[in-house]
């Protein structure tokens, strides 16, 4: 291979182990020693030194983002307990756990899992639903308008390119921050303030998905010191397809054509930055900018050259830019492209930007070659630029060309299967939780509680945030984020339901999106963190009308540094606990995405993100029309409360605002839950329910008091009617704060009328259920124990304020 | 070339302003009291000032609530940041002012914020198309930027501090206070 100017030779062949490590650092490339001398291996072989365009093409491919080496690599695993060590090989994570589950579950309903952009499964005999959620953590700790715009404007691009392209119908966002009080003193040299980050992250979600007109439905916020220096921005979109348009192939011949933004140095090393610890000098270059107006552009043509049908398949230039769009399409293949032919910003780009520029907007299309005119004048019609730079070939390789140089030429097989499976140690050692002192807490101590978890960040109203989303626009959003009288009394909503009618005629059917998530208990105990954030995400679904039966779910794993055998270990738990749920829960997962190396060092100290897992669930609902919301509705109605109450104040609401050491975090009972989850539906699908809210952070208590304030309503609860249950045999009596504040699973709130209490009744059987008390305007909202002599009582629009006010930047 | 500066009518408003001085205050600083808040605009090429005027009119403000002052300067838009004093906003004669009433009250600071060379300015890719379809057939560049009056008394330390924390990435962008 000839010198040329542009493209630099590499000299690898003959370098020691300490200079491969140095290149490799020095070039950001992100590959381990292992890593380099499989290349080095590889080029010996070749009898020649690489090009530059080589081997970023490896580094892109290779990278974490795009391989998921550690969840797909091989994990040594040992867990203690109680002393004993237990050991397990796994080689690869991910098929052994989450895609496990769906393997086995092998739902006739599930139309692409794991395999595509994102997961697809059956809306209604002619269309499919997608659902992808992309995290984008490291791009919005450094630029947070920037980061979060392009974190939604990826997501919605892999919903255009999963099979021959989706429709999106509606966004989903979900963030953790560090504490936006903090002061300003604390935080660490050359980051920026969680304030700025949050409003900075909150401004680009909303000015992307508002300006391409797709509504945001659903999401959370939550906040943590722990987030401080390396937030988590989760982006999610949900799109409609039509069945016949899922598979996607590739033909030699076909001709690569690329599609919407041009090539500019922005996102230079997205994909192996995103592996790599953020500290004071990361690279300008990895930051990307968004234009909305584009994406667009490229949204509705894409729709409108798909049901043409004239390509063949279509893929999202995401992470390593062309380098893996391409890559991917012709994996089995062969491609050779022409880099000069690619669109540039300006002038004076290497052949390896061109290469692995992440500019935004791309999108990528195998066109066979009778349409190559028919397709550019769809492009061109709507101002998109739309260039052929290269075909699909025969010859299983990865050729390119500059100016006439050859400055690629490797094998595809190579490139996709030859990076070397890591092996990772990691442990868990199991430490056992303990149940707290009893809390013994007066009525007016309960009320101070009540008020301050109301206006704890992690339950407060995040209005502020919600409001300046469009959740309205394409006027399918049957249930909304916030829901109540009007817009000053809301309260809210557990989950969303988007009512397809402009896209399926005649259409009865809802979706449903929902999520769970909670930092809190992952750092007592990822297991239970993880399969309590699924059954939350089912739990809110079900709670405006979802059935169990017809629920997919998505896996986001943010986790700190693989290379720390403990933290590893808490993810081979979460991971285990999501094969345990999805098997129990008979729910399948359909995709996933994970960010690791979430950490971040200053001055030789490390600080590692609390582990979160984001589960966010779809599911069909049969008719839109049977759905409920939240608010209490008439006076007189009868108030239950479905599930168990234990003792669970592990990473609760309370713990944190009452200082209380020790506590269990709430476990799952898969049975018990699934059970109440279909009799609600069952319930739902008579219309016996009128009102329904599922309970989490902050317990009963808040539950009922946001479904009470939301509908400007006041309610009389017994205390002494909620039925509990208990964890250990040894255990005491549950005090009536612990009842209140408990965050035990599996819980909802109902609302029903008088008259359809007998018939509710029938339907719940032997299920774990209480009628607890009435909507009552009268007093306002009440808690009652006559056992404990507890009585609070509180005004709703009081409530209603303390809950409303912490964010009002 | 050419600065365009958009600012708000006399009786409507400066909301973006008045965010901003709830940020500064919001993280501890004492002795701003109002913040007034212009987007920029510089356009080069071979474009006269009637040109100039139909674009900030038509294109670049809303004619019922904001106006404009053009400004005509020597440099290009080459040179990424301007150093001269332009915080002094003593129109110079070459600048066309639309409406002389809405000039800023005196003992100000001004924050300039512009994108770093290199990094995407997609609002500069909507001006340059948006120029072409009213007509204008011309190549020209064109850059974005943020202008800040900040009232009150602080001193040149607490006015970084407001740009950094507050108003400018240093990532990707630059800024001048003074």
């Amino acid at each position: 291979m000839k010198c040329i100017t542009d493209c630099k030779i590499i000299e690898i062949l003959n370098l020691s182990d300490e200079q491969l490590i140095e290149l490799s650092r020095k070039n950001v490339l992100s590959l381990s020693l292992e890593e380099m001398k499989t290349v080095q291996n590889y080029f010996k072989k070749l009898k020649r030194n690489p090009t530059d365009v080589e081997i970023e093409t490896l580094a892109q491919t290779w990278s974490e983002h795009c391989k998921h080496k550690t969840l797909t690599g091989i994990i040594e695993y040992t867990e203690e307990k109680n002393s004993k060590k237990t050991r397990r090989i796994y080689n690869n994570l991910l098929k052994e756990t989450i895609f496990k589950a769906a393997v086995e579950l092998n739902k006739k309903w599930c139309l692409s899992v794991f395999k595509d952009n994102a997961g697809v499964i059956e809306f209604d005999s002619e269309n499919g639903i997608a659902f992808k959620v992309e995290t984008h953590n490291h791009p919005s700790a450094l630029e947070p308008y920037g980061g979060s715009a392009t974190g939604i404007g990826g997501v919605i691009r892999d919903i255009l390119g999963v099979g021959l392209g989706a429709k999106p119908l509606a966004n989903t966002d979900v963030f953790c921050f560090g504490d936006p009080d903090t002061e300003y003193s604390k935080v660490p040299e050359g980051m920026h303030h969680p304030k700025r980050i949050a409003k900075g992250v909150v401004s680009g979600v909303r000015d992307y998905g508002n300006r391409m007109g797709i509504p945001t439905v659903n999401g959370t916020v939550c906040f943590d010191d722990g987030y401080m220096a390396n937030p988590l921005v989760y982006c999610g979109t949900m799109g409609i397809i039509p069945k016949d348009k899922i598979e996607k192939k590739v033909n030699s011949g076909d001709l690569i054509l690329v599609v919407g933004g041009r090539a500019g140095r922005d996102g230079i090393h997205g994909a192996t930055f995103s592996s790599v610890q953020l500290d004071q000098e990361s690279d300008v270059s990895a930051v990307q900018i968004g234009n909305p107006i584009i994406e667009k552009k490229v949204l509705d043509t894409l729709i409108k050259a798909r049901d043409l049908n004239l390509y063949r398949s279509v893929t999202d230039c995401g992470a390593g830019g062309l380098s893996s769009a391409v890559g991917e399409l012709g994996k089995k293949t062969g491609a050779v492209v022409y880099l000069d032919r690619v669109p540039l910003k300006y002038d004076g780009l290497c052949p390896w930007e061109i290469w692995i520029s992440e500019a935004q907007e791309r999108m990528v299309f195998a066109v066979p070659p009778e349409n190559k005119e028919k397709i550019v004048e769809i492009f061109e019609r709507e101002n998109v630029e739309a260039v052929f730079i290269g075909e699909f070939t025969a010859d299983g390789k990865l050729t390119l060309i500059y100016e006439g140089d050859v400055v690629t030429n490797i094998d595809m097989e190579f490139l996709h299967n030859g990076v070397p499976k890591p092996t990772r140690p990691a442990l868990c050692k199991i430490k056992e939780e303990k149940i707290q002192k009893p809390v013994e807490m007066s009525s007016s101590e309960i009320s101070e509680a009540l008020k301050a978890s109301l206006s704890d960040l992690n339950v407060c109203s995040k209005e502020w945030i919600v409001r300046q989303y469009d959740h309205e626009v394409q006027g399918q959003t049957v249930i909304k984020p916030f829901q109540g009288n009007n817009v000053e009394v809301s309260g809210p909503g557990d989950a969303a339901i988007i009512f397809p009618y402009t896209v399926v005629r005649g259409t009865k059917k809802g979706i449903v999106l929902s999520n769970g998530i909670n930092p809190q208990y992952g750092k007592i105990n990822t297991y239970k963190m993880a399969a309590s954030a699924i059954e939350e995400a089912l739990r809110n679904a079900v709670a405006v009308g979802a059935d169990i039966e017809k629920m997919s779910l998505l896996d986001n794993f943010c986790w700190g540094n693989p290379d720390e055998p403990e933290i590893l270990g808490s993810l081979v738990r979460a991971a285990n606990a999501c094969y345990d749920m999805s098997k129990s829960f008979d729910v399948p997962f359909i995709s996933g995405k994970d960010s690791l190396h979430n950490e971040y060092s200053i001055g030789g100290k490390k600080y590692s993100i609390p582990p979160a897992l984001l589960i966010s669930a779809m599911g069909v609902i049969e008719n839109a029309a049977n759905t409920f919301t939240m608010p209490l509705k008439n006076d007189g109605d009868k108030v239950f409360v479905l599930g168990t109450t234990r003792n669970e104040l592990g990473g609760s609401v309370l713990a944190k605002i009452k200082n209380i050491k020790y506590g269990i975090v709430p476990d799952v009972h898969p049975q018990e839950s699934k059970d109440i989850m279909k009799r609600i539906y069952r319930a739902a699908s008579e219309n016996l329910i009128e009102a329904c809210h599922d309970c989490s952070e902050g317990g009963l208590v808040v539950a009922i008091s946001e479904m009470a304030f939301a509908a400007g309503k006041g309610v009389k609860i017994d205390i002494d009617a909620v039925k509990t249950g208990k964890i250990k045999s040894q255990e005491t009596e549950l005090t009536a704060a612990e009842i209140l504040f408990s965050e035990s699973n599996g819980r909802f709130v109902v609302e029903v009328k008088p008259g359809n209490e007998a018939r509710f009744g029938e339907i719940l059987e032997d299920a774990v259920f209480a009628e607890i008390g009435c909507v009552n305007s009268d007093k306002g909202i009440v808690f009652e124990s006559e056992k404990n002599k507890i009585k609070i009582q509180e005004a709703p629009e009081v409530l209603l304020n303390y809950w409303r006010s912490t964010i009002n930047w | 070339m050419f600065e365009i500066e958009i600012r708000t009518k006399k009786g409507f408003k400066n909301s973006h302003g008045e965010h901003v001085l709830s940020d500064i205050s919001g993280i501890g600083i004492k002795g701003i009291t109002e913040v007034e808040y212009f987007p920029l605009y510089v356009i080069d090429g071979g474009i006269t000032s009637a040109e100039v005027g139909t674009i900030a009119l038509e294109l670049l403000s809303d004619k019922i609530t904001e106006t404009y002052i053009c400004r005509y300067k020597e440099q290009s838009v080459g040179k990424s940041l301007k150093t001269e004093s332009s915080a002094g906003i003593d129109v110079s004669e070459t600048a066309a002012c639309a409406d002389s009433a809405i000039l800023p009250h005196s003992a100000f600071f001004v924050i300039e914020v512009w994108y770093k060379k290199g990094v995407t300015d997609t609002v500069s890719e909507s001006v340059i198309k948006a120029v072409k379809d009213l007509g204008i057939e011309k190549e020209i560049k064109v850059k974005t930027g943020h202008k800040y009056y900040l009232y009150g008394k602080v001193s040149q330390a607490v006015l970084n501090d407001i740009a950094t924390k507050l108003l400018a990435n240093t990532l990707v962008q630059e800024y001048v206070a003074q």
